[in-house]
């Protein structure tokens, strides 16, 4: 039985210089193996990090593969890219017949192939996220899920697809119902996850991110008529070469301005999501908690953006590392676990990795 | 000294503190105490778990979750039946990271002059059948650009058999202003009219007929659009995009050493003809000497861009010229004459 005190049921004590030999060997294996080394050096990274990550009183530890990887890419590129490929040069070929049949069909198939790869998305973050908790242990434990995440798909697909119809309004609503319905299929050891995230206090945060590019078009609109109804009049007498130099340079402001606005907001509507998903999950008797606000994120983004920038480039290879650090420094748990009754999981470990995620370029969470 | 360990068997969270017993073979261990399952375990079934050397952490095959952790360096007799942490994976640790690095890069080397060596292997792979109907396809494109004429095209057929085409190969010649030949795949070749109009004789045009043979010979338009468009065109069919591939081909620009390869057929077959070289390499270099004068660069520019001019291809040229020949002109004064006029008297070229 144990008893968490508020802070520290997670704790993350890697150091950089340590994981600095990981990340360069695994940038030149990479290299010089034309990128099949990635698998492994992904695989090498997760160690590392997972290994560094301290819940309650062991460490958490990464058993997947680099091999497991590979097998799942190599699976994702025969049995839906070669298709999806070809079904595309399909798709071009009715469209280059040029009669109405043709074009409808093409149409019919571009759009079903859409709607199919859409799906996919779905699938593949429910199965990344299976594949990651059946390959983490702690205590000798492991998770994962008894499903293959094809009903998430389909759900993903209807639920983004209205959520977008609805002028957009209906995202937040998308987003959290998906985050409630991929966790409530997870499971860690003999506990399932339960999440039950609403979006009720997300709507104002996701309204500012909506309405603030409508905002500025009409705040421009208003700005240029006004200074047209009073400026103009006056201005014709000093010359035509002021005016256009002042707007241009204006315009450039106003797009920067606008640019660092909508950032800002969409990145605190993303602080809220994670903050209200996180805390409406639990495990057995664990409750979790994201810390992380707005200002947290924004120097999280600067200082990865400032980390690659000086390093040209390089500094890349630890975007990895900080986001997980990141991750574990803002993850809150309270609650106990009872550790007799913390028993081994009985769902199907996957055989092979994420894929299908892999190659659809989709990032974690 | 007894041995302790930190213990999971995989089926609980339970954490125990067996102490570990090596067998008298030394060969197996068991896990006594604590309430764990004693074993016995072969040493030959753990299987490293830890991240560096010294995280003493062994899972056991077959037995997901179950895990041993040494809590200090174990004694020596026990150390030596462990099996070693894995680092960067199995056969980079057999030959150490840096040997292992340098073969790859080797290899990578070779992979990489392999996939760019490939488009003109695919290119010789294209049946001729499949070539020629594309050929066709593209260059139906250009049909309201072509001109055509009984004298004219009596005389694109005289001066094609004295460069020896072979049957496959057809010639046309349309209306377009630019200083510039295209070699299209399944041997069929296009002369710009502004070409033949500012030719200062047929055997400029012949050279530069001859040099666009010399790609249809060696298959270079194919390997260009293989280049260009790799699977899409392999696997797509060809009809799908006609107009982009006479782009691509028209802005083609070939490697060095296929416009070598064309000049060579060029210069052996304007020797067999028995037309001097010499107009060829005057040509050059007067498209170079125009295309330095800014006014004209506009026009120049095609030739020059896709065909890279240098003075080493003049001289090439130039050095095939055999002293005291005796040349005969390309075409007869008739046949010249009717060639210039295909296109009608449209001044082609304005400057």
């Amino acid at each position: 039985m144990q008893e968490q005190a508020e802070r520290g049921a997670f704790e993350f004590y890697g150091a950089w210089r340590e994981y600095a030999p990981i990340a360069f060997t695994n940038l030149l294996l990479t290299i010089v193996t034309l990128g099949i080394y990635n698998f492994w050096g992904r695989t090498r990274t997760r160690q590392y990090l997972w290994s560094r990550t301290r819940f309650i009183d062991d460490r958490l530890e990464w058993t997947g593969t680099g091999r497991e990887l590979l097998l799942g890419y190599i699976v994702v590129v025969v049995l839906v890219f070669v298709p999806v490929a070809g079904l595309n040069l399909l798709v071009g070929a009715l469209a280059m017949r040029g009669t109405p049949e043709g074009a409808a069909a093409a149409g019919l198939l571009f759009f079903g192939l859409y709607l199919f790869l859409f799906l996919l998305g779905g699938v593949a973050i429910f199965r990344a996220l299976r594949y990651r908790l059946s390959r983490t242990y702690w205590h000798g434990i492991r998770g994962g899920s008894d499903d293959q995440g094809f009903r998430y798909g389909l759900s993903y697909l209807w639920r983004m697809m209205l959520g977008s119809a609805a002028f957009g309004l209906l995202v937040p609503w998308a987003l959290v119902t998906l985050w409630n319905e991929r966790w409530n299929a997870m499971s860690f050891g003999p506990y399932p996850f339960r999440s039950g995230a609403s979006s009720d206090g997300l709507m104002r945060r996701y309204l500012l991110f909506y309405l603030l590019p409508v905002a500025l078009v009409i705040g421009g609109i208003v700005a240029v008529a006004l200074s047209l109804w009073f400026g103009v009049t006056p201005q014709t007498a000093p010359g035509p070469v002021a005016p256009p130099l002042f707007l241009i340079v204006g315009f450039f402001v106003f797009y920067l301005l606008f640019l660092a606005l909508f950032g800002l907001i969409s990145l605190s509507f993303y602080a809220a999501y994670f903050r209200q998903a996180i805390g409406a999950l639990t495990l057995g008797h664990l409750e979790f908690e994201f810390t992380a606000r707005t200002k947290d994120w924004l120097k999280l983004m600067l200082g990865t953006v400032a980390l690659v920038v000086c390093t040209l480039g390089i500094g890349s290879i630890f975007i990895g590392y900080r986001n997980w650090a990141f991750f574990i420094r803002h993850l809150r748990a309270y609650g106990t676990l009872d550790l007799e009754q913390f028993t081994q999981s009985d769902t199907r470990a996957p055989g092979q990795g994420e894929g299908l995620f892999d190659s659809l370029d989709m990032g974690a969470f | 000294m007894e041995t302790r360990v930190w213990h999971y068997d995989g089926r609980s969270g339970e954490r125990r503190m067996p102490v570990l017993v090596p067998s008298a073979d030394e060969r197996r261990f068991t896990l006594q105490g604590d309430g764990a399952d004693p074993g016995p375990y072969a040493f030959a079934d753990l299987e490293p778990h830890g991240t560096s050397h010294h995280e003493r952490a062994f899972g056991l095959k077959g037995r997901p979750g179950w895990r041993i952790t040494f809590l200090e360096f174990p004694p020596s007799e026990i150390a030596v039946q462990l099996p070693k942490p894995a680092r960067y994976g199995a056969w980079i640790d057999r030959f150490g990271l840096w040997r292992s690095a340098g073969v790859l890069a080797i290899l990578a080397v070779l992979v990489v002059a392999f996939t760019l060596k490939l488009p003109p292997l695919l290119a010789r792979l294209v049946p001729q059948s499949v070539e020629q109907r594309m050929g066709r396809l593209i260059v139906g494109n250009l049909g309201t650009y072509a001109c055509a004429s009984p004298q004219g095209d009596a005389a694109l057929k005289a001066l094609g058999a004295r460069l020896r085409q072979d049957g496959d190969v057809t010639i046309r010649v349309v209306h377009a202003p630019m200083i510039n030949a295209v070699a299209f795949p399944g041997g069929q070749v296009v002369l710009f009219d502004g070409l033949i109009q500012n030719a200062k004789s047929p055997d400029e045009v012949a050279g530069v007929l001859a040099h666009e043979l010399g790609h249809v010979a060696h298959r270079d338009g194919m390997e260009a659009l293989i280049r260009q468009y790799g699977l899409q065109l392999l696997l797509g069919g060809f009809d799908g995009n006609v107009s982009g591939y006479g782009n691509a081909l028209l802005n083609a620009r070939y490697s060095r050493k296929a416009e070598a390869g064309a000049d060579g057929y060029a210069i052996g077959r304007l020797q067999a003809a028995n037309i001097s070289p010499l107009p060829t390499a005057a040509l050059f270099a007067r498209l170079a000497e125009q295309d330095a004068q800014p006014g004209n660069a506009a026009v120049m520019m095609t030739y020059l861009s896709s065909h890279p001019l240098s003075t080493a291809r003049e001289q090439a040229f130039r050095a095939s010229a055999k002293p005291g020949a005796a040349y005969k002109p390309a075409l007869s004064p008739e046949q010249w004459q009717a060639l210039r006029a295909m296109c009608g008297d449209s001044p082609a070229t304005a400057p």
